[in-house]
This record gives C-alpha cells, structure tokens and sequence, in this order.
C-alpha cells in the first residue's frame, strides 16, 4: 500500500526527470488527476505543459499543492511516448481537456472595428465561430513564423498550427493582421 | 447577471440558477447542466438527471481557471475537493458569480437570488456592450473619418480663409486657358500687330499670376496654422489620455506602442487634414466648374475625355481593400519596430553586459528590414497599378486632339479654342487624379486615425465619483472585506479586513506574489477593489478625488525612477513651487544634502535619463528627499531598501525613519530585519490577511510569521556559515 506523500524537504532547485515506467496515474472527483510513483502516493496532481506552443507532449511538468497550499513540483516527463498507451491516454486526455483549444481550419473573414477589436469568422474543430478579440494586437499574433495564436475576450485560446497550411482565401484574409 | 440561461427538459421546479456546461468532470465534452435550488445542487446531462449534492455539506465553493477549461468545485466540510463540472472561458464569469453567490450562501446562511439584471446588448448586432456607450462591432469608419474632421472647428477661421484663397488662386488659373485663346487667335495666327491689345493681355496675365502667388501665400499660411494646431492637439490628447487612463489599461500597451501613438499616428492624422481637408473642397469645387466649361465649349470632346474615368474608378476601389492590408501591415511592423527600440535601449545595460551587443543590431536590423520591405510592398503594389490607370485616365485627350485637329481643318473650332480646350482637360484631370489617390491616403489614415481615437475614447476604468471630496487626510485606513484580482474573477486579495491609525507604521510581511504590492496599489488607488471598500479617514476612497488623494501619498518605491533633469528638479518634482530653502531642507533630512555637496555641479548637477551617475542609495535617498517635501499624510514604502547593501540601509533607515515620524506609514519588505520599527504588521498569506498584530504577539503565535521569521533566520545563518569559506576562497 502506497502512503500519501508527506515529504517535507523539496529541493527547489533539482530538475527530477520522471521515469515513465514507474508513473501510474488515475483520474479523481477533484478533477485533477492521483499519482502513484516510486512507492508514493500524491493527490491532486495537475500536469502542465512546460512549452504548449512547441509542444504537446514533451516536457510535462507534475505538480502539486502540498496542505500549507505550496507549489510542489514532483517531476517533469521528458516525452510522454515513454508512458504505457493506457497512462498515455489519461495524461494526454487531461491535457487536451485542461488545454482545450479549438484548431482554426478556415478563416472567412476578419472585421476590424478600429477601436482596437476584431471579429473573426472562421471555422474551428469546434464549429464554425465568430470570434471576438479585444487588443487584437496583443491576443491575435503569430509565435514564430508559423503558429498562430488567438484570445478571444472570453479568455478562450484558439490555435492555427500552421497558417500557411491553410487554403488561400484564409491566407489572404489572415494576411493583414499576422 | 443571467444566471439562469437554460434549464433541461424536465427540470425540478424548485431550480432557481442553472447554466449549461461543457465537460464532465472527468473532462470528457458534454452536454449538461448545473443547476441550483436553495438545497441541493443538481448535475444533468444530455437533459437527464446524473448526479446532486446537499449543499450544505460544502464549506467553501470556487471556480478554478484552467488554461483553456475553467471547473466549478467544491470542497466539502472535510476538506475534499470534489469538481462538479468545468466549462470553456466564456462561461467564466457566470459561473464564478454563481459560485461566489453560493460560497456566500453557506458563509452567511443568506441565499441571495439575483434578479436577473438586464444586460444592455447593441440594438443592431445583439452583442453585449460591456458597458460601453456604443457596439465595438457595430462603429462604423466613416463615424472615426467624421469625428478627425470636427476637430478643425477651432480652427475654422483659418481654415475658411485657407479655402477661399485656394478657390480665388484656383479660378485665376481657369480664366489663363481663355487669355492664352486670346492671344493665340487674336495674336498670333492672324500675325496682327496691334500692340495695344496685346500689351493689355499680357499685362493681365502678370497681374493673374501675381495675384495667385498672393492667394497662395495666405492659403499656405492659414493651411499650416491649422495643421499643425491640429496635430498639437491630436498629441496632447493622445498624452493626456494615456496619463488619465488607469494602470490597468496601460499596462495592456508597451511605452514604444504608446510613444508610437502620441507622436508618429498624430502626425499623419496632422499631414492628411492638411493636405486633404481643404483639399476636398477645393478639388471637387474645380472638378465641377472645369467640367461645365469643358461641356459648355463642346460636350462632344468632353465626353470623349470623361468616358475612361468610371473604368480607373473600379480598378482602384479594386486596390482599396488590398491597400488597406499592406497599409496595416506597415503600421504593425512600425509598431514592432518602435517597441524592439524602446526596448533594446531601455535595456542596454544588460545588453552590454552581456556582451549581446551583436545580437541585438542583428535583431534590430531584422525590424528594420522586415519594416522596410512591408513599406516596399504597399508602394510598389500602389506605383505598379498607377501608370496603367493614369494612361487608360488620359487616352481621352488623345481623341480631342484627333477630332479636335479635324475640326479646326474643318473650320468648326479655332486653334485657340483647341488649346484652351486642351489645357481644361489637362486641368480635369488633377482633381481626378486627387479623387483617385484618395483611397490610398485613406487606407494609410484611418489605420491611424484607428488607432488615435481608441486611445482617445477609452473609458478609464478608475473614474472619479460624480461629486468627489477634496479630502484633508488625517490618515486612518481602513479595509472591509476587501476583495481585489487583477482578472476580476481571480482574486489576489481575499476578504481583507483590518484598521490602520494615524500616525502607525505597518508592515506587510508575505511570500511574494501573495498580494502586498496589490494593497498598496489599492490605497494609492491605481486600481478599483472588486468588493468591499477602503477608507480613509472614514471616507470612501471610491469618493475621494483622485488628485487630491494621491496628492497627500508619498511613495518611496525600490527602483527609484529620476527623470532627465538635475537634482533639484528632481527633488522639487513632488512640489513644484517649493523654495530652493525647502527644498535644501528636505534634502537635509533625506541624508542626502552632504553628498549633493560633494557632486561637481551641487543641486544642479544633471542626473541623467535614469541618474545612472548616482548609486542606488544616493538615488534613494534624492526619492526620501522627495517624499519628504511632498509632506504626505500616509507614507508607502515599497521594498524601500532592498535593492541597497546593509550599511547603505541603516542610512536609509535613519532617513526613512524622519520621513515616517508622525505619518501612517505602510511598509513593504522582504527582509523583515527591515521592519523592525514597525507598530503591527499585516501577514498576508494566499491572499488572506492571516495575521495582524505586533512582532511579539505575532512571534509568540508561533503562526505564519513566526515561520517566515525562522526561516529567514536560516537562510541568514546559512548565508553566515558560508561566508568564511568564500573568504578563504577569495
């Protein structure tokens, strides 16, 4: 039986590499997710991409708030390919749904206000939106050369990984605020 | 607001909030609602009942954001969490009021029912308006074009005086085609030599011109009067405005974003009214005048010269829409590029340390390029289109010389006629060409107008009451229940509470980012609290005048920012008309006379952009200075010698101390030796207020204080104990 972690010294300056083969983690009622690892046992654990916009699946922090509601970091997955298929959907499936970020596939057009707002139409995997960005200079850029990044004035994220990817009408209509 | 959008078929009829919600708590995509009555909270999916709690079985509710999802949770009486839902953001704010209201509930016992307040949405779209006075989808363009145009009114004096002298100059240039007719049919074909007729019309024409280069000097005179009084105006209000606004809606933008605004979107506002304000009047004036000459002499060879126009029309409202996106994107790359200047510079300390200097020219070159080549492009769309338009506007005036030439060898028209005929069509085509460019120049202006007038109409967000009070502050503060996040919903400062008297020093102790700078921005009222309220001197902060209560708050932060200038304007900037006797005084207390003695050019002495040439604890101690002449009421100290060495301290300190001496104080500090003199001191703890009391009684509660204490004094002894090994080392 595994006992709940009561660790009291952390090493906040020790980068720990998780073996993947020992990580068993399960879903609970909080909503976040239970780790077994290494014969201890932590709760509420919320995994974290350490670079969402490079990448998904490598370099997955795991992470905790001890009773006193301290940041503790158990350790970072260096590539989630390491993990079983079953652990892999879980974390992956917590990811997605932590992260949820509809993918733009289509832009049809954009409508600048000129009071710093734009709304655009486009279509995403889930479903066709108008989305309303305020400081659109601000929420509506490019990371890289590629990547396009979106926050709506709800605080929804939406994506495009790639926008020269996309159809050439989209490429057009993006092409005056990328 | 709403917080019942939608109930599931076959609700319970006791349901008074319900909203609809995206994911299970396991995170899986559904479709369900959450749902509450005064007992129990009811989870549906698909319509269907799937799960209720009791209530009264939680202690505490909360919505926790996510990155892309939010959740609604719980945490029962035995301290287990339990997610009920979660949701995409732009269900965040119902469901943080609805849990808040809930949280509230089993606080107080009080089920507060919101009546489900009308939420104002724009008449046209349906789009909430968030308070603003206008739908920001539904504002047109030509609304910004309109309101640019009004600002001339001041100004309309000149304005009209420029534009008559350009109608007057510009009538003169139409009677020279009919001297030149004269002199051509009267003149010189027949070979007459009547000198008399011929002297008269010359004559005519020099005092034509003269008077056109009169008319002329006095239209450029008032055009420039009013131009740049305009553009002064345009940036003076773009200042005033982003000093007006509150932190908040500053710190959206970055200062070269600002700079750009203030100065290089003003100026082309400035250049287009200019050039184009009076202009249109003008230009459409002689577009009419000339073509009913031109129609009156002979409509046949007029409608050969106008029939192309329509066609140039539509290619170049073809190019509007493209133009308008090269424009934009010019505009942004600028941007980009003030911003990478403003701020390789602000940091070119750094950068020279780190010896990035070739770095950095290569990342700058890479904006400048990138701005260039984005400039390139509009101009050379733009140039590549205009000779084929300009040579499908003129083929017209090929045509009148054909048919004109047959019909003076018909005897139908005398060659004067023909070359006054000519010169009209040449003179047509510049207010067409005008007419043209006009998309162009209006693609470029009203990204920039945009721009101006979005900084010009925001609300701020920090507003004085309607009848706000000039208060004389004594110095009590009080906070009650004061709830604080800089995102609405996500609270750094949670029901604080806590009385403050005049004349006490306290401190705030915490771990950083636990919300100690957040109360004292709350007090110089930088930022609006989200609930409860703090007073001063029993008064609303809300209702005092926000100039008259930041004019009695001395701020001594960690970084002291000196302007360009020298040491006494700096010092004096805290109050302006102070005497240079006051000012030595204040100094004097500051600690800071004896070493402004010692500086090359004593009081004048120049400090630099940022008084670089002074060490940290001079510049401190030019801020006590400061905040000593200020004469506040209520002293902030924010991390006020951390950035200083411990001997440099204990000067400070003593400065400090006669700043503080009879003031509310509230003092900031990481190292809590710092706040040794203080009366109480505040700990803050996850945005709590965990403790308040003086250093005894909060040592002797062995609580989170005590805690912070000991492990300082660790680290101190660690420091300690590592100290001689270094030495050796050394």
């Amino acid at each position: 039986m595994t006992s709940i972690n009561t660790e009291e010294v952390y090493e906040v300056d020790k980068l720990t590499l998780l073996d993947c083969s020992k990580i068993k983690l399960s879903k609970e009622k909080s909503g976040y997710l239970t780790l077994e690892y290494d014969g201890k046992l932590y709760r509420k654990v919320s995994p974290t991409r350490l670079v969402p916009f490079i990448s998904k699946t490598t370099y997955i922090s795991l992470s905790y708030e001890n009773n006193e509601k301290e940041f503790r970091e158990i350790g970072v997955i260096r590539d989630m390919r390491e993990l079983s298929d079953e652990q892999y959907n879980i974390l992956d499936s917590y990811l997605e749904y932590k992260y949820y970020m509809p993918e733009i596939t289509k832009v049809y057009s954009i409508k600048d206000n000129m009071h710093g707002a734009i709304f655009v139409k486009a279509d995403t995997t889930s479903g066709e939106k108008t989305i309303c960005i305020r400081d659109w200079y601000q929420n509506f850029r490019m990371i890289g050369y590629d990547y396009l990044y979106v926050n709506d004035a709800d605080g929804n994220k939406y994506f495009c990984p790639d926008i020269h990817k996309l159809d050439k009408k989209s490429r057009l209509v993006l092409e005056m605020f990328t | 607001m709403k917080l019942c959008i939608s109930k599931p078929d076959n609700a319970d009829g006791e349901i008074i909030y319900s909203l609809p919600y995206d994911f299970t708590a396991e995170g899986k995509a559904a479709d369900g609602h959450f749902c509450a009555t005064k007992q129990k909270i009811l989870l549906y999916l698909n319509g269907k009942p799937l799960k209720e709690y009791n209530i009264s079985d939680f202690s505490e509710f909360e919505c926790r954001q996510q990155i892309g999802t939010s959740m609604a949770c719980g945490i029962t009486a035995e301290g287990e969490t339990i997610c009920f839902c979660a949701f995409t953001q732009d269900k965040f704010l119902r469901f943080a009021e609805l849990l808040k209201l809930l949280d509230y509930y089993v606080r107080t016992g009080e089920f507060v029912i919101e009546a489900d307040a009308d939420e104002p949405v724009c008449p046209k779209c349906g789009l909430p308006l968030d308070g603003a006075k206008e739908c920001i989808f539904c504002t047109s363009k030509s609304k910004t074009m309109i309101k640019l145009i009004k600002r001339i009114a001041p100004y309309k004096k000149y304005f009209a005086i420029a534009v008559i002298c350009t109608i007057l100059s510009e009538s003169l240039w139409v009677i020279m085609p009919y001297l030149d007719r004269i002199i051509i049919d009267r003149y010189v074909t027949p070979k007459s030599a009547e000198w008399a007729g011929f002297a008269a019309v010359v004559i005519t024409v020099v005092t034509l011109l003269l008077l056109a280069g009169i008319f002329e000097f006095f239209n450029m005179k008032s055009s420039f009067k009013v131009a740049l009084n305009l553009g002064r105006d345009l940036r003076q209000d773009v200042f005033r405005k982003s000093q007006e606004l509150s932190m908040n809606s500053i710190s959206k933008r970055t200062a070269g974003e600002l700079i750009n605004r203030v100065s290089s979107d003003a100026a082309k506002l400035e250049d287009f009214i200019t050039a184009n304000g009076k202009d249109a009047i003008v230009k459409i004036l002689s577009l009419i005048i000339i073509g009913v000459l031109l129609f009156v002499m002979d409509w046949r060879l007029a409608l050969m010269t106008v029939i192309p126009v329509p066609i140039v029309f539509m290619i170049v409202s073809k190019l509007f829409d493209t133009m308008a996106i090269r424009y934009t994107k010019v505009w942004k790359k600028g941007v980009t590029h003030g911003e990478t200047l403003h701020d390789i510079l602000n940091g070119i300390r750094v950068v020279k340390s780190y010896g990035n200097e070739v770095r950095e020219i290569q990342r700058y070159s890479e904006c400048s390029e990138q701005w260039a080549k984005s400039a390139v492009r509009a101009e050379i769309m733009w140039y590549l289109t205009m000779p084929v338009s300009e040579f499908i506007l003129t083929i017209g005036n090929f045509f009148v010389l054909y048919f004109g030439g047959k019909m003076i060898l018909n005897e139908a028209m005398s060659l004067g006629q023909l070359i006054q005929f000519t010169t009209y069509v040449a003179m047509l085509y510049e207010p067409i060409r005008w007419l043209i460019q006009i998309p162009r120049n209006l693609a470029d202006v009203s990204v920039s107008a945009g721009k101006v007038f979005e900084i010009l109409e925001e609300a701020s967000d920090v507003r004085d009451a309607e009848d706000p009070v000039e208060l004389d502050i004594k110095g009590d503060i009080e906070f009650d229940d004061v709830y604080f996040g800089y995102k609405v919903y996500n609270p750094v400062l949670k029901g604080i509470s806590c009385k403050i008297n005049k004349g006490e020093m306290i401190g705030i102790v915490g771990h950083s980012g636990v919300g100690k700078s957040t109360m004292i921005n709350l007090i110089l009222r930088l930022y609006d609290c989200t609930q409860g309220e703090i007073r001063i001197d029993g008064v609303n902060i809300k209702d005092i005048a926000q100039k008259s209560l930041r004019s009695q708050v001395g701020v001594v932060l960690q970084e002291t920012f000196l302007f360009d200038g020298n040491v006494l304007e700096n010092i004096s900037y805290a109050k302006p008309d102070a005497s240079f006797e006051e000012v030595i005084k204040a100094a004097k207390t500051a600690n800071a006379h004896d070493f402004i003695v010692k500086l090359p050019d004593g009081y004048n002495t120049r400090v630099g952009n940022k008084g670089y040439q002074l060490s940290g604890g001079e510049r401190q101690r030019i801020a006590i200075a400061r905040a000593i002449l200020h004469d506040p009421k209520i002293i902030i100290l924010d991390e006020a010698t951390a950035s200083l060495d411990t001997q440099t301290e204990k000067q400070i300190q003593e400065a400090l101390g006669k700043l503080t001496k009879g003031r509310t104080t509230i003092a900031i500090a990481h190292r809590l030796s710092t706040l040794s003199s203080a009366d109480r001191l505040i700990v803050l703890d996850k945005g709590r207020l965990a403790e308040f009391g003086t250093h005894t009684e909060l040592m002797r509660a062995k609580g989170v204080y005590y805690k912070l204490v000991m492990a300082q004094r660790q680290t101190t002894k660690m420091k300690k104990a590592a100290l001689p090994q270094t030495a050796a080392e050394a």
